[in-house]
């Protein structure tokens, strides 16, 4: 052994260490580890790196590969089985060859990842969201909202391009009764990794106008099945149950349901559907209205009809009980005044007889009075023979003599005795007709009325 | 939202009058009266299904307010 130390080329240690790792690993292993970059180059050849965390924390890391022609089939194993691409961050399931090489180091050869326990992981994922969902009391959420009786101002969460959006606006826009929505557009992604994030992402932006919407609408379509595993997305899922308006769902596809779907106010196997499930709505509002009016009209008619059928019978009960009520009252009445007639004939005839008896009673009483009273008048002048006679002679005197007295004091006779009446303005003079020098007075003696001027006048006081 | 509800209220008490006047529930004198509200109703909601009054270029122009 010499004191000089062996010296190795570097081709040498990588070319040992190569083929103990050879001899080694001889074979194949399944491994689980969490591809979290895929890596793919130009060439097709992958080089994701692989990783193990514990609590968050990267406990061990390595470099993979993966060949073109086995990416290929991989991939198309996956999007058939778990309708998935293979994807980032995701923990998968693989066939690895550990493998050594001169130029590029240690690496894991993946040759195939089991698309069963990545679709596991996914389900494993929906069954998480949905267990965290209903935990929260999420799940029904938006299913309890009231949906508006005309869904009309619809917010769209599709991507422009998506057949699923023009399905959609063909349903509710073409329709034959002329019913008007309005739609707008919040464009996103709808499969893949970048779907989550950005549906969320509109969601904010529609709830910060949600008063100009009545619903949401989530569509797509003819993008095939493949790239629905973002609808189990904790977060979109939360998003749309917690939304304050309806969210409906119309992804179109035929597998599982998304837990987006199920949490969805309503979900609709495709978009044509659910735009049918709007026409459907209003639909449930113009039926009832345009019925309203014939309803109205039908119920009126029958209503006026009863109403009229009913008066015309009130009116002849009333005409049949007038004309009963008054041949009864006329009945009544004959009764009456034949009852009156006889009392009237039989009072009549007790008053006449009352009254021929107080006539005879009268007649005979009267007769016996005249009797009575000759019979004293007759006694009285036996007893007083001339009384009467000459208290009337007597009388005849006294008269005879009053009447000459007045006789004497008639005007005329006055003036024949001499006197004469002078008089003014035919009034007689005295205090209150005073003549003054120049009056006309006038003299009526027995014979004459003379007309004389006043010359003096000299007042005659009394004594 | 305050014609939501008017269309909403519109489209409820149109009901209402129809029910009434099925069972019977109006007399011949108010008939009239209800006959013609619902006319006025019918037409409030028939307008409604077949106009829109939004405006993209509004919610727009609040969807830029805050950003």
């Amino acid at each position: 052994m010499s004191d000089s130390p062996k010296i190795f080329t570097l081709k040498q240690v990588v070319s040992s260490i190569r083929k103990t790792i050879e001899e080694r690993y001889h074979q194949t292993y399944w491994v689980k580890a969490e591809m979290h970059k895929l890596n793919r180059f130009p060439s097709g050849h992958c080089f994701p790196e692989l990783l193990q965390k514990e609590d968050g924390k990267i406990v061990a890391q390595i470099s993979g590969s993966i060949w073109k022609h086995n990416f290929e089939r991989i991939n198309q194993r996956f999007i058939s089985v778990v309708k998935e691409p293979l994807k980032e961050d995701t923990t998968l399931l693989m066939l690895v060859k550990i493998s050594y090489h001169e130029l590029y180091g240690l690496s894991l050869q993946i040759l195939d990842i089991d698309p069963s326990y990545a679709l596991g992981e996914l389900q494993k994922e929906r069954q998480e969201t949905l267990k965290r969902l209903q935990k929260e009391g999420l799940l029904d959420k938006n299913q309890k909202i009231d949906f508006p009786l005309l869904p009309k101002r619809i917010a769209v969460i599709s991507a422009a391009s998506s057949k699923g959006l023009s399905d959609f606006q063909q349903v509710i826009e073409d329709n034959q009764w002329g019913y008007k929505f309005f739609t707008m557009l919040f464009p996103a992604y709808l499969q893949g990794d970048q779907a989550a994030t950005t549906i969320v992402a509109q969601l904010k932006q529609i709830e910060r106008v949600q008063d100009h919407f009545d619903a949401v609408v989530i569509v797509r379509g003819g993008g095939g099945e493949v790239g629905l595993s973002c609808y189990n997305n904790y977060d979109l899922c939360k998003e749309i149950a917690k939304f304050r308006l309806p969210v409906l769902t119309g992804i179109g596809h035929s597998t599982n349901m998304t837990v987006a779907e199920m949490v969805a106010f309503r979900n609709a196997i495709t978009p044509t559907e659910l735009g049918d499930f709007f026409i459907q709505a209003f639909h449930s509002f113009a039926v009832p209205v345009s019925d309203a009016w014939k309803n109205i009209i039908i119920h009126s008619r029958s209503l006026l009809a009863e109403a009229n059928f009913s008066f015309n019978k009130k009116s002849a009960e009333l005409k049949n009980g007038v004309i009963r009520s008054v041949k009864e009252n006329n009945h009544r009445l004959y009764r009456s005044s034949q009852g009156l007639l006889t009392t009237v004939k039989s009072s009549l005839q007790q008053s006449d007889q009352a009254l021929r008896r107080t006539e005879h009673k009268l007649e005979s009483s009267s007769t016996a009075l005249l009797r009575e009273y000759t019979h004293i008048i007759s006694t009285i002048e036996k007893q007083f023979p001339g009384l009467t006679k000459n208290t009337l002679t007597n009388n005849q005197i006294k008269l005879n003599q009053l009447m000459q007295s007045l006789k004497l004091l008639d005007p005329q006779n006055v003036l024949k005795r001499g006197f004469s009446i002078t008089t003014l303005n035919g009034k007689t003079i005295g205090d209150t007709n005073q003549p003054i020098s120049g009056d006309k007075i006038t003299t009526r003696t027995a014979t004459f009325t003379i007309e004389s001027d006043v010359k003096s006048i000299t007042k005659i006081e009394k004594t | 939202m305050g014609e939501e509800l008017n269309y909403t209220k519109a489209f409820d008490e149109l009901q209402q009058i129809v029910a009434d006047i099925e069972d019977g529930e109006i007399s011949v004198d108010e008939l009239s009266e209800k006959v013609k509200r619902a006319s006025e109703l019918i037409t409030v909601c028939k307008s409604k299904l077949t106009s829109t009054e939004e405006d993209v270029n509004q919610i727009l122009k609040e969807l830029e307010k805050d950003e």
